[in-house]
């Protein structure tokens, strides 16, 4: 019997009908009278001086009816962490230079897109090539062409994470192993690309429906880049098919849509090629790491050194925090007396690298998990057994960092290790890797440098009892509507079916970051609970009159009937008590208000998410091909709100975390991506699917709504590692780059082998 | 020079003057305002544009509207019956096999072609009949589970 | 973008003919499109005309006789798959439509369609070269038959004239004791191959003895290819697990196939070696029962 009458139920989502009829309509969907159709124009060239824009015959053509290019806008550069101006860096549409290929130099609405598809033929760009930089390694030293004006030696970013005494620790450690690997770059692949549909009034007002995943970041970031005021945009966020770190930034399709449609006063609608959708957004931030680990023989860990270079690509956008948030999680889940990071970010004339799910903890949880395997085995250490001594336990104190309160990372271990056992007796080159991973449930850092909370919510109550909550929460796919509307009923005692949600409309909804990071189950469901506790006091009140109970009786509501807490017979309808609450109250409509922002939990997150992965492998040790059989997932995500919704994201993540490891890669050369279409970038389908085992442990964060931590992105940091650690225990090789291909397993068998021959 | 195509959409007469050139998915979206059936790649490896061409599960964005020419499409919006949901529309919700939804209309209708083909499909020939879609979300084996269902008969037929 | 042209839906063989003649290098024909749609859409292709064929009933069949199974041009690839007449000794060709791309594809485009594109790493090129099949044109001025390996000539481009269409793919009996098997590597299952191996053996009667055997080799030069080479070590010889291997070895040699994303050159001819020697242990199984 659950002492939930809502939270923890299976739901179909909010918004699934509308999904399997058709009914949904996705920004791209969606047409005004006298839209027009906007495409966009990019550079072909990786590094080069815009000498000159000629849009004249474009203009021209019938069809046409606005070119914009740099000169259109007010020249300013933007950026997601406002607090460092230096890191917005960011034209968009570029003026005087281009610093990749793909970066927006010109853009056209016309009639129809193959109007406006024909007319970008027509526009004359003229270029001065300029040597360019693809490598990171590269990119840093003094013969490296400068990317961005006044950053010497393309240093974009550097961070240092500091605790204990690391020299002096490798001193006393009986074992020290230094290791190098490379992660690749990633791409969302969101099934629906990039789009905005603009549209400028004649009063001066625009309104935007986008796919984001934070359409408040796109109302400020709009607000900064064409110099209007905040409250003259809207931004609305109608179905959006996936956003997975590709949508929280300002892009080409809003930007290009929204000065389009301002320079004729018409709705401009951009969607993105799949080709640029590869080429021309943002994608995950290719890492090179050398890491220093040292132990004790008996398997604690005394000292981790870090050392991080990223390929940043052509600008910042959110890169700096990939790369702060590599550092941080490369600590994690264990406890390390004494640890030091330092991470530096470059520019490169490619495609800039950003936030991906996982930002920058897949990578460290690659190779953390990877070398701990590694000194495991030096030590003649069972897997589990290091992990075991070495995890984080509940209220553990990251120095100067971060403080954890809720963790079941050893339940975690306990629940893998038996299904190990269980699974008993392998056949041959078949292995079973583990990886324990850690995240975080929203970040605490306000570089965008709100002055709002970072959540907020408001509950309204109609005189039918039907409640109406107004978010700005993003639904992304990830089932947020759905969580968040849980957690309001909950609150307030009535049943799911009680709640409308109205969510990310910057017209109507208080301001929220987003569907990033994984903060919206426990920042926006902080907020949600704290207006939906609002509104309840408030009928609570009245409630507590009209009973006339004994001053030392609690009341409460669950399932629509406020009643004694101590005689639940007792009790009034809670559709009657909406009635006359406002019928006392002169009529005035029963509001709750809520907001959130984490105080006084270090400097990363307040609460933190943990769990271990293991996967299975069959490898061909003949071709080096192998077979994901089965990833099988103990996780600790705090209560679970919405149960199908959990789920879903702990066998979804499989997919794009499994791909990491298996197959996806952006191949490129000279800075030109060589696979930019689903055809040639490879990712795992059903046939490919492994098996997906889930294992639930509870625990309660004391800092989320109903105990409830994040459950979307952590998920996506282990499934490289335990491939690969699998791997190894199946055919004793290693690949330290990822990802970890056939012909990589290939070459390394074959050079085990020839060195056994020795 | 444009050309009359006539098409049974979803159960309903269209004749349509079209360029030639015109792919089955434009007509759909741009022509008959059916937006259920998505666009998500330009190289027919996505599937989120599948439609049921004269029984047959095929991709609409690399059809040419005027091959379709006297045949029957169903979109995904032909699916339910009234205010009924299909069985498998049903089981996708109940099983979580919907989350950004994009992917969706895709798969219910080749998910619907199979079993029009194939009643009692196995756990791999279901994976069979969906590889040819891309899902970014779900991790596919929560769809396998809502096919699985409607195979079972857990569904019950609306009339 | 796709650019606008003329499209013609001829109902005859004949009529198709004519157009072609006509229009010849201004125009493409189209059936499944599936290769073709995706081209025009990136504008690497842009004719004036299309002739549409993929009606032309005269055209789409699969019949069995004496002479061996013909199969029209303009026959789906998901038909082949389904095909009663692909069983026994042609089994490969069910097997292999199955692994080609996903069904929906397989729904719409055509062996023809597919034959005509020249992909190197086709998948029905090398088996059907495993199957000594042959292929039929026509045109205004008349058709010809050549052996199937003569009708590619290199990537993506095949023997035919600018009036000629492919018409028909004929199969010969397969002789009694044979096996024959596809073998494709990829690392994503629908995917194009990243090496395709057909192997066909024939034993003489029960002895194990190779009677003939034919390989073809996909995704390993510009055309799929015979590794006659490879052939050789096996013909008339006694077939053993060591002697398969070294055609697997020369066949390896023989193979030409460039590096991608996908896999470097050396990889692809390390493939060659190992799925030769499996498809041909299997084709060898094969022909013992067959």
């Amino acid at each position: 019997m659950s002492k939930y009458s809502v939270i923890g139920a299976r739901v179909r989502m909010i918004g699934g009908t509308e999904k399997v009829t058709g009914d949904a309509k996705y920004t791209s969907d969606l047409t005004l009278p006298g839209m027009l159709y906007g495409k966009i124009l990019r550079s072909p060239h990786p590094h080069a001086k815009i000498l000159n824009i000629d849009t004249s015959k474009a203009e021209k053509m019938i069809g046409v009816k606005a070119v914009v290019t740099g000169a259109d806008t007010i020249g300013k550069k933007q950026g997601i962490w406002r607090r460092f101006p230096e890191l917005c860096d960011e034209e968009i549409l570029c003026r005087a230079k281009v610093r990749y290929i793909g970066d927006a130099v010109a853009a056209v609405a016309a009639v129809d897109e193959d109007t406006a598809e024909e007319a970008l033929g027509l526009i004359e760009v003229e270029y001065e090539t300029l040597p360019a930089v693809f490598d990171p390694m590269e990119a840093i030293t003094e013969e490296a062409p400068q990317i961005h004006e006044g950053v010497e030696l393309n240093i974009n970013v550097n961070r240092h994470i500091e605790w204990g005494n690391v020299d002096e620790a490798f001193t006393k450690c009986d074992h020290i192993r230094e290791d190098q690997f490379v992660c690749s770059s990633q791409a969302h692949m969101c099934m629906e690309t990039h789009c905005a549909l603009a549209s400028f009034d004649y009063n001066g007002k625009l309104t935007v429906w986008t796919s984001t995943q934070s359409s408040y970041y796109i109302q400020v970031l709009l607000m900064g880049m064409l110099g209007m005021r905040e409250g003259d945009i809207r931004v609305i966020n109608p179905y959006t098919g996936g956003g997975f770190g590709s949508k929280f930034e300002l892009d080409s399709a809003q930007f290009c849509a929204s000065l389009l449609s301002k320079k004729i006063c018409r709705p401009v609608k951009i969607v993105l090629t799949r080709e640029e959708e590869f080429t021309a957004t943002k994608r995950r931030t290719p890492m090179y790491y050398f890491l220093k680990l040292g132990a004790k023989k008996d398997g604690t860990l005394l000292a981790k050194e870090v050392r991080v270079i990223t390929e940043g690509g052509a600008y910042t956008a959110m890169g700096a925090t990939a790369l702060y948030l590599t550092g941080f999680f490369s600590s994690f889940p264990y406890k390390y007396p004494n640890y030091r990071y330092d991470g530096y970010r470059s520019y490169t004339n490619t495609e800039p690298t950003s936030a991906m799910r996982g930002f920058g903890a897949p990578q460290s949880t690659f190779v953390g998990e990877s070398q701990l395997d590694m000194m495991a085995e030096d030590l003649g250490i069972d897997p589990i057994e290091i992990r075991r001594k070495n995890g984080m336990t509940p209220d553990y104190v990251v120095p100067g960092q971060a403080f954890i309160q809720s963790c079941g990372l050893h339940q975690c271990l306990d629940k893998i290790e038996a299904l190990i056992k269980e699974r008993g007796k392998l056949p041959p080159n078949h292995g079973i890797g583990i990886a324990a991973y850690g995240f975080m449930s929203g970040g605490i850092f306000n570089w965008f440098d709100t002055p709002y909370s970072f959540s907020a919510a408001i509950v309204k109550i109609n005189i039918d009892g039907k409640v109406d909550l107004f978010t700005g929460a993003n639904e992304i796919g990830q089932g947020s509507n759905t969580t968040l509307s849980m957690i309001c009923a909950e609150e307030l005692g009535v049943k799911f079916e009680d709640i409308r949600i109205h969510s990310a409309d910057t017209g109507i909804c208080p301001p929220d970051l987003g569907g990033w990071g994984s903060r919206q189950t426990l920042m926006s469901g902080n907020a949600v609970k704290m207006a939906a506790a609002d509104a309840k006091r408030q009928i609570m009140e009245f409630a507590a009159a009209k009973m006339g109970v004994n001053i030392v009786y609690d009341l409460d509501i669950k399932d629509q009937w406020i009643h004694l807490v101590d005689r639940p017979e007792r009790g009034v309808s809670y559709f009657d008590v909406v009635k006359e609450a406002i019928r006392g109250r002169d009529g005035e409509v029963i509001i709750g208000r809520g907001h959130y922002t984490p105080h006084r939990k270090g400097m990363i997150s307040p609460a933190y998410s943990f769990g271990i992965q293991a996967a299975e492998v069959e490898v061909d040790p003949e071709t080096g091909k192998y077979k994901l059989l089965n990833v099988s997932t103990a996780h600790d995500s705090g209560q679970v709100i919405n149960q199908v919704g959990i789920e879903g994201q702990l066998e979804g993540a499989i997919m794009m975390a499994g791909g990491y490891g298996y197959c996806e890669d952006q191949p490129m050369d000279k800075g030109k991506i060589l696979n930019p279409s689903i055809a040639d970038y490879k990712m795992i389908r059903s046939l490919d699917m492994p098996e997906t085992k889930i294992l639930e442990i509870d625990t309660y964060e004391p800092e989320g709504p109903f105990g409830a931590k994040e459950a979307g992105e952590g998920l996506t940091n282990p499934t490289a590692g335990a491939i690969g650690n699998a791997i190894y225990k199946a055919v004793g090789v290693r690949v330290n780059t990822l990802p970890i291909t056939p012909e990589k397993v290939f070459r390394a068998l074959r050079e085990k082998e020839s060195k056994q021959k020795r | 020079m444009k050309k009359v195509v006539k098409l049974t959409v979803n159960g309903q007469a269209y004749d349509l003057y079209i360029k030639p050139k015109t792919l089955l998915i434009e007509v759909l979206r741009d022509h008959l305002g059916l937006t259920g059936t998505k666009r998500g790649c330009n190289t027919g490896s996505c599937g989120a544009c599948a439609v049921i061409l004269d029984g047959m599960a095929v991709k609409s964005c690399s059809v040419l509207a005027l091959q379709a020419d006297g045949g029957e499409v169903m979109t995904v919006e032909g699916l339910a019956i009234g205010a009924e949901l299909h069985p498998l529309q049903k089981a996708f919700l109940d099983h979580g096999a919907v989350q950004c939804g994009f992917c969706t209309s895709g798969m219910l209708m080749s998910s619907k072609a199979l079993l029009d083909e194939n009643p009692n499909p196995d756990k791999q020939q279901i994976k069979e009949g969906i590889d040819g879609h891309i899902c970014r979300c779900t991790g596919y084996n929560s769809i396998v589970r809502a096919i699985t269902d409607v195979v079972k008969g857990e569904y019950k037929e609306a009339k | 973008m796709i650019r606008d042209f003329e499209y013609f839906a001829p109902k005859t063989l004949d009529e198709a003919l004519t157009l072609l003649d006509k229009y010849r290098d201004e125009c493409k024909v189209i059936a499944g499109g599936q290769s073709l749609i995706i081209l025009m859409r990136q504008g690497l292709v842009a004719p004036k005309y299309v002739i549409d064929i993929k009606r032309i009933s005269e055209l789409n069949y699969i019949s069995t006789g004496k002479d061996g199974v013909k199969i029209g041009a303009v026959t789906t690839h998901r038909a082949i798959e389904k095909s009663p007449v692909m069983k026994n000794g042609l089994s490969v060709l069910a097997d292999m439509e199955k692994r080609l791309s996903y069904i929906e594809t397989r729904n719409w485009g055509t062996i023809g369609g597919n034959l005509c594109n020249a992909d190197p790493a086709g998948d029905p090129a090398p088996v059907l070269m495993a199957l000594k099949a042959s292929v039929k044109t026509a045109s205004v001025s008349g058709g010809k038959e050549m052996p199937i390996e003569d009708f590619f000539v290199d990537f993506f481009k095949t023997a035919l004239e600018p009036t000629e269409l492919l018409t028909e793919i004929q199969i010969p009996p397969v002789p009694p004791h044979t096996g024959t098997v596809y073998k494709k590597f990829n690392i994503i299952e629908g995917h194009a191959a990243i090496v395709g191996v057909a192997f066909s053996i024939t034993l003489q009667s029960g002895d194990g003895v190779c009677d003939n055997v034919r390989i073809a080799l996909g995704a390993s030069a510009t055309t799929a290819i015979r590794a006659e080479k490879a052939e050789e070590v096996l013909r008339g010889k006694k077939v053993t697990d060591a002697l398969i291997k070294k055609a697997g070895q020369t066949a390896s040699g023989e193979a030409d196939p460039i590096s991608d994303i996908s896999a470097s050159d050396e990889y692809r001819r390390e493939l060659v070696r190992i799925m030769v020697a499996r498809a041909g242990n299997e084709a060898f199984a094969r022909a013992k029962q067959a």
